[in-house]
């Protein structure tokens, strides 16, 4: 064998090891406990994904400008990066930042992904992708409550 | 009280797209405090189809009552079915299957 065969060979055998497991049902309330108690959206992103580094690229966030009803208010996570493995959504206006997290299988379509979060007042809403090398991508839209959504 | 599920998945070009809604108090800590309840909310969501996990997630307390989810998978052919299971914090469970559409 050439070089060049060798060489491909070897990248191919890595690749496979890469992916040959499949992602496993998972529930990140019990693997990641830690987080879920994190009253800011720094340290759940931390205890959740093992760093705090973010790139505010390759996301897109749709959520309403202003929120008569902070008691549902609707977010869309319109896309994320290809090769996105974990979602994590976190918003800063309650007393603790991690709101869901969605592990990315195989036949998940991670797209316009709809939720409605109970917001107790004004703040942020960040959408957070774990792209497959570990690197974390976000988008964020401020959403301005005019009826907190905890009341009563 | 019992965990009711009612979702709706329709098949187009490969892709199926589900709307539904888990009829569940969602009570906060903050709203059960308030109350004089136990606090009590969906923790965990799992979607499969054909065997496969398609839509997966760990929930809080910071979701709508009667939380509204939407989301794609991929695959799923009409008269298929497709099985929405969840969770609460207080241990109760649901589990329904639907028809792809």
């Amino acid at each position: 064998m050439n070089r060049r065969e060798v060489l491909k060979l070897g990248v191919s055998v890595v690749v496979a090891g890469l992916f040959a497991k499949s992602l496993e049902a998972k529930d990140f309330r019990k693997e990641k406990p830690a987080a879920w108690k994190d009253k800011t959206i720094k340290k759940a992103v931390k205890d959740l994904f093992g760093t705090d580094a973010m790139d505010k690229s390759g996301v897109e966030v749709k959520a309403p400008e202003i929120a008569e009803n902070g008691a549902v208010v609707p977010v869309t996570i319109k896309s994320v990066p290809a090769d996105t493995k974990v979602i994590a959504v976190l918003q800063d206006a309650d007393p603790e930042s991690l709101a869901m997290v969605i592990p990315v299988h195989p036949r998940t379509v991670p797209e316009d992904i709809s939720i409605r979060l109970k917001l107790k007042k004004s703040g942020k809403v960040v959408v957070v992708a774990q792209t497959a090398d570990g690197k974390l991508h976000y988008d964020e839209k401020k959403v301005k409550v005019t009826m907190g959504g905890c009341g009563g | 009280m019992g965990i009711k599920l009612r979702f709706v998945g329709k098949e187009k070009n490969g892709v199926t797209s589900v709307k539904g809604m888990v009829k569940h108090p969602m009570l906060s800590y903050d709203q059960a405090k308030r109350q004089g309840k136990k606090a009590n909310f969906i923790t965990y969501m799992k979607v499969t189809q054909g065997g496969d996990v398609v839509f997966e997630a760990s929930t809080s307390q910071f979701l709508s009552k009667n939380p509204i989810f939407k989301f794609k998978f991929k695959g799923g052919k009409k008269g298929e079915k497709f099985t929405v299971y969840v969770e609460d914090l207080l241990g109760n469970k649901a589990e329904k299957s639907f028809p792809i559409r």
